[in-house]
């Protein structure tokens, strides 16, 4: 049975997390998300739960690279089916450009899940084989959840 | 990545079906010309949808090969809209989501909210919710059981027979939740911290009277399903979906459980009043029609069960431990992250916030909602292919899904 304590080892020793909070999920690096989320299936955490992508804009004058450009913040969730039901966050930053490798070889509920996030946030997954938006028409022009989408932006008319 | 559906590169689905025995994006240019396949869409408007919802069939003769469902048809863009307005304000928005079950809405938002600005619930509030919560899962299934009456058509009675004789018992829950609240849907009850409505004066007995009834009706109810063969017929054996699938896709409650997995958040990651209460959780192996409509029949008798218990435990002491709301931004959170789940009738409800955002912190930054009814209809594809056209509203109406929800 999964515990939060082989989680927590597990991601001190193979991914190199040394932070941790309690408001903050841990930060690992984005090559490694496809590996952690195989590691954790293999482990127990077979519950798919949920995939959420924040926008983060550029700061000006800021020292680190990504934080200068604008990023986007991913979390993603898994639950093992135990007694426990011990749930596994972590969170990964992808550059506005970049690309995140998908998981729907090892999930198949990631592929609506990160079909949404890339319609409302514009997060990209590298393999996804379905990569059309999920809630909003195909010509929709924009991603409604980024911070420079304004809500009163005018859409085209319905159909 | 391009928004057309032409570009479809097959990297990742043939590794997963050979694995889950379906593929959901199936290729079919190489499939017998002579079978002259048809391609027939059910919805947006349909009455078999449950609600506005797509699907595109691809027929070979009478038989499915392969579907494609369409959702969004009802997207309001309740998160950019959450953004916006404080946490405060969240309540009444998020009522409309699951428009059938609006009390476990309240409650999940209002949960995460807590938990992202540490504010403890007192003891009455939380046995309150919990009622709540279990008295609106008996609504909410009595309402499944009565539309799947109609997805069955003639099989029972003529179809509207269920459906009208579930109605008038789901109106006696409504009842009971108006004297509380003043509202019969959309009740805006729950706050951050607590609750706004007390209980009046004899309302237990009345939950007591009105509870007892339905018991006795839904007995009623078992028999008539389980019993009749047609019933039967069309449900057993049809839409199995394997444990791996289900966990795998994200599906949870009375349908992960129907697959034979003993899995419920109100006993394994207790919330509220459920650690001082026991919960029995019904399963069934087999993973069909029937084990859905079974599981979520026997739920109903257990939830008649604990609203018993908790209508009777019901602590004294104050309904809400955070001050009285003066201003709508009295709530602030400048950072932070969390997430919060619990079981609705139809799963788990999940609530991802992150402070830090609009009007000085006291909106959220971004807040992201997991519909269980979202990942119940992405496994249509997987479900449909090999069944009939008859078998697809069965089947779609065994997954219970709530289109509001799944779209938001």
């Amino acid at each position: 049975m999964p515990t939060p304590e082989e989680f927590r080892a597990l991601l001190e020793d193979d991914f190199g997390v040394s932070e941790w909070s309690e408001k903050q999920p841990p930060l690992i690096e984005a090559v490694d998300h496809h590996r952690l989320a195989e590691v954790l299936k293999e482990r127990g955490y077979t519950l798919y739960v949920f995939v959420v992508a924040s926008h983060r804009p550029g700061v000006e004058g800021a020292e680190d690279a990504l934080t200068a450009a604008g990023y986007i913040e991913l979390a993603t969730g898994l639950r093992s089916p135990t007694e426990n039901s011990q749930l596994a966050i972590w969170r990964v930053r992808v550059g506005l450009d970049e690309q995140l490798a998908t998981l729907v070889d090892l999930f198949a509920g990631a592929d609506w899940q990160e079909r949404e996030q890339f319609d409302l946030v514009g997060v990209r997954f590298a393999g996804h084989p379905d990569p059309r938006r999920l809630m909003l028409p195909e010509d929709w022009e924009g991603h409604p959840l980024r911070r420079d989408y304004a809500i009163n932006t005018p859409h085209p008319p319905w159909r | 990545m391009s928004a057309s559906s032409a570009a479809r590169p097959s990297s990742a689905a043939p590794a997963s079906a050979a694995r889950l025995g379906v593929d959901p994006h199936r290729d079919l240019s190489d499939y017998d010309p002579e079978a002259d396949l048809m391609v027939l869409n059910m919805g947006p408007q349909h009455p078999s949808t449950h609600g506005v919802f797509r699907l595109k069939l691809h027929l070979d003769g009478e038989t499915i090969v392969r579907a494609v469902p369409y959702v969004g048809y009802l997207h309001r863009g309740v998160e950019k809209l959450l953004e916006e307005l404080t946490f405060v304000q969240a309540t009444p928005i998020v009522d409309k989501n699951d428009y059938v079950s609006p009390m476990t809405n309240e409650q999940a938002i209002n949960m995460a909210f807590e938990a992202l600005l540490g504010i403890e619930v007192p003891r009455r509030a939380r046995y309150m919710r919990t009622l709540f919560a279990e008295m609106q899962r008996i609504a909410s299934h009595l309402l499944w059981l009565s539309t799947f009456g109609i997805d069955m058509g003639g099989a029972l009675g003529g179809g509207t027979t269920l459906f009208m004789h579930c109605f008038r018992e789901r109106e006696w829950i409504l009842d009971l939740f108006e004297l509380v609240t003043g509202a019969r849907f959309h009740y805006n009850t729950h706050t951050i911290g607590g609750n706004r409505h007390d209980i009046p004066a004899g309302w237990a007995k009345q939950v007591h009277t009105t509870l007892d009834l339905i018991a006795s009706r839904i007995d009623e109810y078992l028999e008539l399903s389980t019993t009749n063969s047609i019933f039967v017929a069309r449900t057993r054996g049809v839409g199995i979906l394997p444990k791996e699938l289900a966990l795998e896709l994200g599906i949870t409650g009375p349908i992960l459980r129907a697959s034979g997995v003993d899995h419920d958040l109100r006993r394994d990651a207790p919330f509220h009043a459920y650690d001082e209460i026991e919960v029995k959780v019904q399963t069934e192996p087999d993973g069909d029609c029937l084990s859905r409509a079974l599981v979520r029949v026997r739920e109903m008798k257990e939830s008649i069960r604990l609203s018993k218990l908790l209508v009777d435990g019901i602590p004294e002491g104050p309904i809400c431990g955070a001050r009285p709301i003066k201003n709508p931004t009295q709530f602030k959170a400048k950072e932070g992250q969390a997430y919060v789940a619990l079981e609705t009738p139809r799963g788990e409800l999940g609530t991802y916030v992150i402070g830090g955002g609009k009007n000085k912190a006291a909106s959220p930054y971004r807040l992201k909602i997991r519909p269980p009814s979202l990942h119940a209809l992405s496994a249509l594809p997987y479900l449909l292919p090999g069944h009939s056209i008859s078998d697809t509203v069965v089947i779609l109406g065994s997954l219970d899904p709530i289109m509001g929800e799944a779209d938001r």
